[in-house]
């Protein structure tokens, strides 16, 4: 990958982080809706795995 | 500013075969990234993990026997021990390879959380496309890849952050200072783990605990990382000027999939070296460190104490408000970064003893706990059943169609703190106010022309007396910059050395 531009320089100080919005405030993402749960494609997707996939999941010691 | 960086051994598995090489499986992933054939370059000149920051030298580390068991097995390979390594340096300044049995991506070093975030999460997407890569060639959906610690049997991989400190604070003040904060900072950094394993050991379900690490911390202080694993590891590699500067190599950290936690993890510990070298740390002493590391793990209530060398006993929410309350005094205005974590560490502390929900999509144990306990409720099933470390296993998955943190990513519910294009730019470029920045510039328009590179040093092919760009010492934003400009405008690296030699002696 050869590029000829540079990106843009920060010459300025360094934004700060961006501010945590309040789940009230609606900018940010909301709280976790913990009801319906049978509808949520987060629970299908946890159904779908393999009770015993831990178990088969063999590593070796690393750092 | 300081600068820092992470390194992430991804998990690796394939479930096509009955029996996985990590060593080959962990090889072809990072050669699948590869779009031309591997080339050597990666120096590993500087690289002696025997060296201890306690001003010794050690003759042997405990891995050392397991290691060349293992080089026994590797000289019988069709490939060498560089092609095994298969180090690639990539046009964002990171390394990706082969750390013998896991694929390790380096970040570039950074100096602000916002390029960190952005760069770790290149990580992610490298070893997903390296992934997608095999896969394809693999003719099925069989290899994954997991951002995790362990594998529920007793072996641990590591996500080590690592800092720039300056050589004049003794060795004895980092560790007076870190060791408490290291035991207590998995309130906010662990990743949550369901059942206790330790080295090579059976695991247990049943107990969730904070930190995926916690259980395989056997010392307080050392130079091993596979065994015995320290706190605070004691390997003294720099990667810089050694007169003049250490890296602090910590192993004690979980992988974060919540960038939230990996900027509290890196930042908060930031603001400690900043303490320690002002000399304005808390003045604590924990009696059984290593105990007390597995004992709060274990406590997801928050309620453990541990005993302080002075007879006190103190909770972990209390021995990181001592911290935090300490930075708050000595380093609010210091800068915009430092006060955004100030903030952001207190109110995680209030949160954690006050409202610990408002903590999902922050926290990395505090989300698992609840997907894990909304799950539980649904299926009426128990801590200790099997199902619960495999949803613990696949929250860590980087695949977004089975990741189910990546799932909750793409519902909205996990906070965001940094962006997609901010990702596409991290993955083209390195910072441009570090070294990493001007090493890949290299990479990108050099590339044919670099002999060898690490850290701190590239060499250029040429003839004899072709110098090195040295950048063991190059840390200031605008040299970084001024460096950078002239290779950008260079039409050789030998164009670029020079000028950049005569700016520096007329500077001299």
């Amino acid at each position: 990958m050869k590029h000829s531009m540079m990106p843009e320089r920060r010459e300025g100080p360094v934004d700060p982080m961006p501010k945590s919005p309040s789940p009230e405030e609606g900018s940010g993402p909301r709280r976790p809706d913990t009801g319906s749960p049978d509808k949520d494609i987060l629970m299908k997707r946890m159904r779908k795995v393999d009770p015993k996939q831990a178990e088969r999941y063999r590593q070796r010691t690393g750092e | 500013m300081r600068l820092f960086g992470i390194e992430t051994e991804y998990g690796i598995t394939r479930d096509d075969v009955p029996e996985i090489d990590p060593v080959v499986e962990s090889m072809e992933l990072v050669r699948a990234y590869l779009e031309a054939s591997f080339e050597r370059r990666w120096d590993y000149a500087g690289e002696d993990p025997h060296e201890d920051a306690r001003g010794f030298r050690v003759p042997g580390l405990q891995q050392d026997k397991e290691e060349d068991e293992f080089a026994k097995v590797d000289a019988h390979r069709p490939f060498s021990f560089y092609e095994m390594k298969s180090d690639l340096v990539l046009p964002n300044g990171a390394r990706f390879y082969n750390d013998h049995t896991h694929p390790e991506y380096s970040t570039p070093e950074c100096r602000t959380l916002r390029d960190l975030l952005a760069q770790d999460r290149v990580g992610e997407r490298i070893v997903l496309c390296a992934a997608q890569r095999r896969n394809r060639a693999l003719g099925g959906d069989h290899v994954r890849l997991y951002k995790n610690n362990t594998d529920f049997h007793g072996h641990s991989y590591g996500c080590h952050d690592n800092y720039l400190v300056s050589r004049a604070v003794p060795f004895p003040a980092l560790v007076a200072g870190l060791v408490p904060f290291l035991v207590s900072r998995q309130l906010i950094a662990g990743a949550g783990k369901v059942g206790t394993e330790a080295q090579e050991s059976r695991y247990v379900p049943g107990q969730y605990q904070l930190s995926q690490r916690a259980d395989f911390m056997e010392a307080e202080l050392g130079v091993d990382t596979m065994h015995d694993r320290p706190i605070l590891n004691t390997r003294d590699e720099p990667h810089a000027d050694r007169k003049k500067y250490r890296r602090l190599h910590l192993i004690i950290g979980d992988a974060n999939m919540c960038e939230y936690a990996t900027a509290l993890k890196v930042g908060t510990t930031r603001l400690v070296l900043d303490l320690i070298e002002r000399g304005a740390m808390p003045n604590i002493e924990l009696d059984q460190p290593v105990a007390a590391v597995k004992q709060l793990s274990r406590d997801p209530d928050l309620k453990a104490e541990v005993r302080l060398k002075n007879g006190r006993r103190l909770s972990a929410l209390e021995l990181q408000e001592y911290y935090c309350e300490a930075a708050g005094r000595e380093l609010a205005g210091s800068d915009e970064e430092s006060d955004w974590l100030l903030r952001e560490w207190g109110e995680t502390l209030r949160l954690l003893a006050q409202d610990r929900s408002q903590l999902v999509g922050k926290l990395d144990w505090v989300t698992k706990q609840w997907l894990l306990e909304t799950f539980m409720q649904e299926e009426r099933i128990g801590w200790d059943d099997p199902w619960l470390a495999s949803l613990d296993l696949e929250y860590h998955n980087v695949d977004p169609e089975q990741g189910l943190y990546l799932g909750l990513e793409a519902e909205g519910k996990v906070w965001r703190m940094t962006t997609d294009e901010a990702i596409d730019e991290a993955f083209q470029n390195g910072p441009s106010d570090t070294r990493a920045g001007l090493r890949g510039l290299c990479v990108q328009k050099f590339s044919d022309q670099i002999k060898s590179m690490q850290w701190e040093r590239i060499q250029f092919a040429g003839g004899l007396g072709t110098p090195n760009l040295d950048m063991g010492d190059l840390f200031n934003p605008r040299e970084v910059r001024r460096c950078m400009d002239i290779f950008q405008h260079a039409h050789s690296p030998a164009d670029a050395l020079a000028t950049w030699s005569r700016r520096k002696d007329m500077e001299t």
